[in-house]
């Protein structure tokens, strides 16, 4: 039996409810994700590669996707440790903490750009430091690798401090019993327990950062062939009123936050077929 | 292993789970600790087992103070009562953790581990499923690789909490001469924990029934049903 | 407990600790790390705003926040969170309702669509907004005759905020309303409840904790968007610079107090934002849902 497109339910507001989705789904997201494409079928494939096939683009691209591969790292690791400590262990200022891990979802992008920047300029506070040793951060790779990091911040350890919480303690009970020391039980059985999370949340620290705009451009100094990253460049494009180029860059990046999106649901369906559940 | 329990007591916070206890468990018996919830039989498996710490006492293998052994060196093979069977592992692999979490020096050889592996398989009539993750198996099928999980390591003695608790009667009738069969075979000194009077009657030779945290009566099932020592114990087994 | 128990209790052994713990030395660190990492990540960077925003006293702060461009940035940003939070509102309940109401197919394929906005960069979502309603576009051409821009006004600026917050309050919604299933609103209808009042009266209490939390969300990212504005608000001073906005170009201008100020003002925000969160999430947590993800 072919299973009907819509069932038919006593409940009221289909009319409404459908009507109020499908129009604000389609002429707040769909229609503009759709005249961005127009733009660049009508441009045409090799315009748009004309466009993309030049070292200052290849360059921002390669750039915001290495540094923010680098920030999803860090928050890895970073938000592993976040979520174990926050939700396993009782210690004074553990709300304080819990809530300033989602401080990066609250906060402005511009006013944390503007506050990382003025931390880790020169004579900032950060920066004087370690300007004494030689290192530049603001202005450099270094400068947007942190804006990256704190943009990314929340991911991880959003998505593993829940799975933390339902860990079966019984789980490492039973590998100690067995005779493993804790940090074998680490190894083998909470971090693999942990992993499918913990992929995910790197995904979307990584998706986060390859698009970001805001918290960068004002520490990265924005050097083309250097510190240019590609959001940027569709802005320089567009106050250069070259609407194909800004385009053909805007449908690269959709087509890699696309595949992202893609790999992440590819994870869930991964983990789930392995371990029964996310 | 001839297991002894002298004088041992749990507080958790201003609550008593086991007021000072003491026990004999002579070595390869079969030994059921019976009680309603809250008994404290619980709590007795997890500190003969090295997972809670008595507040008092001493716990003694083979006559030596065996209190301050951590849950690692105590040896003893545990079957949790939700099994608690590594998810994303294979059965295999589950049965082997135990032997590759040794440290290198005795870490059996890969062969042999695989043999081993095997022939616990063998010992729990399931040789083909090496290869099935636990969601792939039945409850029974779990509890059989929990306890071939908990035999590999060579342990001292088998405990295990609940072993039957979430199966479905039938399959504890089968998986209950499956765990008497077992330990005829091994001679593993074993307890379980059971709230059910007529799986641990009929399975143990020693029952010790419990209440809030004191012993009520120990001997063996048929002493037990002729001449129960207390009220308690009258009504529990003829609940 | 009598002493000669406490006497008789043998020394507990330095070395026990549960099979589940890890060594106190360990746990100290790990704590230590987190703390450490934070501090420098996240409460630098917000003590940073205030310091520099009072870099010049308080009250040089205060004037600078009573600017003409700062007014103005305020009026439009709050402006925008005013028009965009209740659309966003509106369209969160309707998509979950309709989600969670009813069975049809593509119901995962429509769940995707919803969240597709969160995986967009906030620069390729203003694009979008400019090559659907710029000038130079079919629909924003007819609409400009028509003496009715959107791209460098008031209606992009909204259309860009509402695309990058589309998410946040349907996503809130969905979950719970899955879990809380639909029996409360058939036994409504049964007792002879129009739809109207099968809403108000049964499924609006049920949700409103979680209505709250993601309007919290969505009017927290709302007032704070930039990278969307910034591509279709053309930035003219006055007129479509929100405060985001203004912050970059004072901020440019080297005038570090007022761009700060104005920074802390959003700063402000962002706290109260993360506390009534918090507060939502310790005294609601049943009703709020259990996705913490965003």
């Amino acid at each position: 039996m072919v299973r009907p497109l819509l069932n038919r339910s006593p409940m009221p507001g289909l009319g409404l409810s459908m009507g109020i989705t499908v129009a604000m789904l389609s002429l707040v997201v769909l229609l503009p994700i759709g005249a961005l494409l127009w733009q660049g079928a009508s441009f045409g494939l090799s315009g748009m590669w004309g466009v993309i096939n030049r070292e200052r683009v290849w360059k921002a691209l390669l750039l915001s996707f290495r540094l923010s591969f680098y920030a999803a790292l860090f928050n890895l690791v970073f938000g592993v440790l976040l979520a174990w400590v926050l939700a396993r262990y009782r210690f004074p200022g553990r709300r304080l903490l819990d809530a300033a891990v989602d401080l990066p979802f609250a906060l402005p992008t511009a006013v944390a750009g503007i506050a990382l920047t003025a931390l880790y300029a020169p004579n900032g506070f950060f920066g004087a430091i370690f300007k004494d040793y030689g290192i530049r951060i603001a202005y450099t790779e270094w400068g947007i690798f942190i804006a990256l990091v704190f943009v990314g911040l929340p991911f991880v350890a959003r998505t593993v401090q829940p799975v933390v919480e339902e860990l079966e303690t019984e789980v490492e009970e039973a590998s100690a019993t067995l005779g493993a020391s804790r940090l074998y039980t680490l190894y083998r059985v909470i971090l693999p327990a942990l992993l499918p999370a913990a992929l995910t949340g790197f995904a979307l620290s990584l998706a986060r950062a390859v698009g970001e705009y805001g918290s960068v451009i004002f520490i990265a100094g924005n050097k083309p062939l250097a510190t240019e990253i590609a959001p940027l460049l569709i802005v320089i494009q567009l106050e250069e009123f070259n609407y194909d180029g800004a385009a053909s860059i805007g449908i690269a990046m959709l087509v890699i936050s696309f595949a992202m999106l893609l790999v992440i649901n590819l994870i869930q369906v991964w983990s789930r077929r392995r371990i029964g559940n996310v | 292993m001839h297991i002894e329990i002298d004088e041992i007591s749990k507080q958790f916070g201003s609550t008593a789970a086991l007021t000072p206890v003491s026990l004999n468990l002579p070595s390869g018996a079969l030994v059921a600790l019976l009680g309603p919830s809250g008994s404290g039989k619980t709590t007795l498996l997890r500190i003969l087992g090295g997972l809670e710490y008595p507040t008092s006492g001493r716990i003694l293998f083979d006559g030596q103070d065996a209190t301050g052994l951590t849950v690692q060196q105590r040896r003893a093979g545990f079957v949790f009562q939700s099994y608690a069977l590594f998810r994303h592992m294979t059965v295999f692999e589950n049965i082997a953790y135990g032997l590759r979490a040794r440290p290198r020096a005795t870490r059996p050889p890969k062969a042999e581990i695989a043999r081993r592996v095997q022939k616990l398989l063998e010992l729990i009539q399931l040789p083909q499923i090496g290869a099935r993750y636990p969601n792939q198996l039945s409850g029974g099928q779990r509890q059989r690789v929990a306890l071939a999980r908990a035999l590999a390591i060579e342990p001292r003695m088998l405990l295990l909490d609940e072993p039957f608790g979430a199966l479905d009667a039938k399959v504890r009738k089968e998986l209950r001469q499956g765990l008497r069969d077992i330990h005829d075979e091994t001679g593993l000194t074993t307890v379980f924990v059971a709230h059910d009077q007529e799986e641990a009657m009929e399975l143990a030779d020693l029952v010790v029934v419990m209440s809030m945290g004191r012993i009520e009566q120990i001997g063996k099932p048929a002493d037990i049903r002729a001449r129960p020592a207390s009220d308690f114990v009258r009504n529990f087994i003829t609940a | 407990m009598s002493d000669a128990t406490t006497l008789a209790a043998p020394p507990r052994p330095r070395a026990f600790r549960a099979a589940t713990e890890e060594s106190p030395a360990v746990r100290r660190g790990l704590i230590l790390i987190a703390v450490a990492g934070l501090a420098i990540l996240v409460f630098a960077p917000l003590i940073v705003v205030f310091a520099e925003a009072l870099a010049k006293g308080a009250v040089a702060a205060v004037k600078s926040l009573q600017s003409k461009d700062a007014l103005s940035a305020i009026r439009l940003t709050l402006l925008i969170a005013a028009i965009s939070v209740p659309l966003n509102a509106v369209f969160g309940i309707a998509a979950a309702w309709f989600i969670t109401k009813f069975d049809f197919r593509g119901k995962a394929f429509l769940i995707t669509l919803i969240d597709l906005p969160f995986s967009v960069s906030p620069v390729v979502a203003g694009l979008c907004i400019v090559f659907m309603f710029g000038a130079n576009s079919l629909a924003g051409g007819w609409l400009v005759a028509q003496g009715f821009p959107i791209v460098f006004a008031l209606p992009g600026i909204v259309l860009a905020t509402v695309f990058v917050t589309f998410p946040f309050v349907a996503r809130e919604l969905i979950p719970v309303m899955i879990e809380q299933g639909r029996a409360e609103e058939e036994a409504a209808l049964t007792l002879g409840a129009s739809g109207w009042r099968v809403f108000r009266t049964v499924t609006l209490p049920n949700i409103r904790w979680a209505l709250l939390y993601g309007v919290l969300l969505c009017n927290a990212r709302a007032m704070g968007e930039f990278g969307a504005v910034a591509v279709v608000s053309g930035k003219i001073r006055g007129q479509t610079a929100t405060m985001p906005i203004t912050i970059e170009m004072q901020y440019n201008e080297y005038l570090s107090v007022a761009a700060f100020s104005l920074a802390a003002v959003l700063t402000l925000l962002a706290l109260v934002t993360l506390l009534l969160k918090t507060i939502l999430e310790i005294r609601h947590a049943d009703e709020i849902a259990a996705t913490r993800r965003h």
